[in-house]
């Protein structure tokens, strides 16, 4: 797939948000943007923050060159705006006049102190929707406290499940997963909070405030570990690679032949005897065409033996030969464990759309970026443009509210755009 | 109170975790979500209800009768829905479910791919019922493409996409993820998409087909690390990747690792108790909170002029953390949160789920467990939702429904059944599984509830 002109193919066509946003709310700005809004990110004249973070494109650091930024901000437009300044909060407000969203993650209060707080705004725009979306709220013992993603996953729960079993490290350390997922929970949640609230003013011609807290939402993304410990006070420890559990479980990350990993994910069901015929064809069956294990209770009372005869065949083959053989000849859920390095080539995924390629003219390069979970068979995802160079739109967005080329000129000079 | 989405219908023909965690959060925006059950055990309980009668299995908690309306995570998962029953593979419960389908607004399911297809319930098939229907799967693989057909979990999602790989620390196995996050963000992602389409619908009058694939959307959850891959180069089969709890591995190369600036301190370390979770992690993302550290752990005489730099922190890093740890370990982790954070020291205990549910001062004042109703249970902490909206509240004030709780408004009221057509599917395997035994409310609510 490659980037289309225009975002009016998208499901949020026609929807305009403006984006003041870090870290926290950044990727959440990208779906709305992905999915066809046109996203107004609001930035300080040098650029936010997130541009000085790494990598580079070629390792050489600029605020243009931040693949950080790049991943993020994809299908976004540009405005610079010094908001310390009256001019530049004037110019804002004029902005989200014409919004329908706005998106922010400023600490709690700050968008008020500066005279554009819900309630100002929403005076001159009534159908107005704010998403404040910040660490943990706007109010609450915690609300003033400096967050990161990987504190966000200590504090939501997942370090505490993430981890090694003793054998693999004997002081059982916490693990912060990477990728930056601390953020996108709260990002997935401040979306449907959104979407729901645009819902509503369809029907009712009113906007909102909305008030999400990130580490409210990682909190919420721990699967069955909270209500374990409601219903039952029980509380899981971690083991490598595979759920951890309230009580230690046999191991599922199985070391191939290539030196690689398979997870043999799930239970066992009696679909495990077709993928016996290909262990014989190995002459590494073992026991296991034994007819006993077809009564469903020798095959559970076994459960241990049997995973344990699978998974010493798994060490000497290829990782994808015995996935596929799972997958294909037994239908169990297996998956390898690939490095992103691997993604690239998945025929399935490429003939499914996944990987988007993205012009970066100023660089007269196209890139592959990731694209959408999901299929739209009316509206597709899309990458629409790559990410905006620092206040690479300030001439078109400003100028559809009355700013033209001469009092852009004399606000640059003042340092306000 | 009016509920953002309420006046819009879901059928819910969802199971296991992803597909009705998704639904889950439709219910609570004040869609009517009506989960649609088989509670037949020789089908694996597809519901998520019928619990094996193993020791340690499901949460029904201690005092209450075991049953297929016990189940701790259930009540949890399915908050805010109604139920009801039907056999999906008999004419009567194909035609009941055409109906539904007909009067709602959104269709999600996560079967297998092509499941819902060999019912005679393809996007088609449905359009033709509601021309304007949103049809949102969460297959693994989706619906489309060469591999469709593969069968998934959690883990295997996680596998697939690259996720695992990039949690743990160099020369050890992929630590992954001690959970199914892809069940709860792939249900996300399903409600992503569902509110999406309605967008779209909202304008256009056009429904659509959502067809997710589990593994795609954790494709995209990997941060920057594919576009470093096609832009410049470098792949993550790397020295010193993926760097732990790190933002980069002691003693390798200073490459960002895609979990936001370079920076030291950043890690985990032990704190007072000795217990599983008694770690704190701590961070330093300038020079300026580097010198706030030091104040804080006094000022000792190791911590010199070769840690003052970022440069400098990540050459010693591993004296560093040493002398950090040795530090740490004297103090609990909530008290070394609280001094650290008001130092101005980005730091955070790591919580377990009874820390979060029992010791977070945040998540309490934010009203995250507050209590909701169940007919079995009582009355039980639910997690609530993570939003608070100004204008359209969004509480969960009950839990999950009972098997077939809503049977009567549903088939008599809605799909325009007898109650002897109800009586009668009770007892032929169509609206009651005939190897489960009736349960004595369905009968009650036969006899007396009113319709509508």
């Amino acid at each position: 797939m490659t980037t289309q002109q225009s975002a009016a193919a998208g499901s949020l066509a026609g929807v305009r948000v403006l984006e003041l946003s870090n870290s926290i709310g950044q990727w959440c700005g990208k779906l709305m943007a992905d999915f066809g809004a046109d996203v107004v990110k609001i930035e300080p004249p040098a650029g936010v923050a997130e541009r000085q973070i790494g990598p580079f494109y070629k390792d050489v650091e600029d605020p243009n060159r931040s693949l950080y930024f790049w991943h993020y901000n994809t299908s976004k437009k540009s405005v610079t705006l010094d908001l310390t300044q009256e001019e530049g909060r004037e110019l804002f407000r004029r902005l989200a006049r014409t919004a329908d969203v706005i998106l922010e993650t400023m600490p709690p209060g700050a968008l008020a102190a500066l005279g554009l707080g819900y309630e100002s705004l929403a005076a001159e725009n009534p159908g107005l929707i704010m998403c404040s979306l910040t660490d943990f709220g706007q109010e609450g013992p915690w609300a003033g406290y400096q967050m990161t993603d990987m504190l966000h996953l200590a504090a939501g729960g997942q370090m505490a499940a993430c981890g090694y079993d003793e054998v693999d490290d004997p002081e059982r350390r916490p693990i912060a997963p990477g990728g930056g997922n601390g953020y996108h929970m709260g990002a997935h949640y401040a979306y449907i909070a959104t979407m729901a609230a645009l819902y509503y003013r369809s029907v009712s011609g009113e906007g909102q405030h909305l008030d999400v807290s990130a580490h409210d939402s990682a909190a919420l993304t721990t699967e069955m570990h909270v209500p374990n410990w409601i219903y039952t006070h029980q509380v899981v420890q971690r083991q490598t690679g595979r759920h951890a559990g309230v009580r230690p479980t046999a191991p599922s990350q199985i070391p191939t032949g290539d030196g690689r990993y398979v997870n043999m994910g799930g239970g066992l069901s009696s679909s495990f005897r077709a993928f016996v015929e290909v262990m014989a064809e190995a002459g590494q069956a073992g026991d296991l065409e034994d007819f006993k294990y077809l009564d469903p209770e020798v095959m559970q009372a076994n459960t241990d033996h049997i995973r344990g005869q699978i998974a010493a065949f798994v060490k000497t083959v290829p990782a994808e030969v015995s996935f596929v053989a799972a997958q294909e000849i037994a239908g169990m859920p297996w998956g390898v464990v690939r490095a992103p390095d691997d993604l690239l080539e998945d025929v399935h995924f490429r003939e499914r759309g996944f990987f988007i390629d993205v012009e970066h003219p100023e660089l007269g390069e196209t890139f592959t970026y990731p694209g959408a979970g999901a299929v739209f068979s009316a509206t597709p995802q899309n990458i629409y443009r790559r990410a905006p160079l620092i206040g690479e739109d300030n001439a078109d967005v400003l100028g559809s509210v009355g700013i033209d080329a001469a009092r852009l000129a004399q606000l640059r000079a003042a340092g306000v755009v | 109170m009016t509920r953002p989405l309420e006046g819009l219908r879901v059928v819910d023909f969802t199971w296991v975790r992803a597909g009705p965690w998704a639904a889950r959060w439709l219910a609570l925006l004040g869609a009517d979500v009506i989960k649609v059950e088989w509670p037949d055990p020789a089908i694996g309980g597809s519901t998520g209800r019928v619990v094996r009668d193993v020791p340690g299995m499901g949460s029904t908690p201690d005092g209450i009768p075991r049953s297929m309306n016990s189940d701790g995570h259930f009540n949890d998962m399915h908050a805010m829905k109604r139920s009801v029953t039907m056999n999906l593979r008999s004419p009567l419960g194909l035609d009941l479910a055409k109906k539904l389908i007909s009067q709602a607004d959104i269709v999600i399911e996560n079967f297998s791919a092509g499941v819902l297809k060999s019912w005679g319930l393809s996007f088609p098939e449905m359009q033709a019922l509601k021309p304007d229907i949103i049809y949102v799967s969460m297959a693994g693989y989706g619906h489309t493409g060469p591999r469709a057909h593969f069968q998934t979990m959690g883990p295997s999602v996680q596998a697939l996409s690259g996720l695992t790989y990039i949690s743990g620390v160099p020369d050890k196995p992929p630590a992954g993820w001690g959970w199914s996050y892809m069940d709860d963000t792939g249900g996300m992602y399903g409600a992503i998409g569902a509110m999406t389409a309605l967008q779209h619908r909202t304008r256009t009058g056009e429904g659509q087909h959502v067809d997710l694939s589990q593994v795609a959307a954790a494709m995209t959850l990997l941060g920057p690390a594919l576009i470093d891959l096609t832009v410049n180069g470098r792949g993550s089969r790397r020295e010193g990747f993926p760097p732990g709890d790190r933002s980069v591995w002691p003693g390798t190369p200073k490459v960002n690792n895609y979990r936001g600036p370079i920076c030291a301190p950043h890690n985990s370390y032990r704190a007072l108790g000795g217990g599983h979770n008694d770690w704190v992690a701590i961070v330093c993302q300038t020079d300026a909170q580097w010198q706030k550290l030091k104040q804080a752990m006094g000022n000792p005489a190791w911590a010199d002029a070769r840690f003052d730099t970022l440069d400098g922190r990540l050459d010693h890093q591993e004296e560093m953390d040493e002398h950090i740890q040795a530090w740490a370990e004297h103090t609990e982790k909530y008290a070394l949160t609280d001094m650290l954070q008001t130092a101005g020291v980005p730091a955070m205990a790591v919580q377990s789920s009874e820390d979060r549910v029992e010791h977070d001062p945040q998540l309490r004042a934010r009203g995250m467990y507050e209590e909701a109703s169940h007919p079995i249970l009582g009355s039980w902490p639910i997690q609530h939702a993570p939003w608070q909206m100004s204008k359209t509240p969004t509480p969960v004030d009950r839990g999950a429904p009972i098997c077939g709780e809503h049977n009567i408004e549903i088939l008599c009221g809605m799909l325009g059944l007898t109650r002897d057509e109800v009586r009668e599917g009770y007892a032929n395997n169509t609206l009651w599984p005939k190897s489960v035994p009736v349960e004595p409310y369905l009968i009650e609510a036969l006899e007396t509830e009113k319709v509508g």
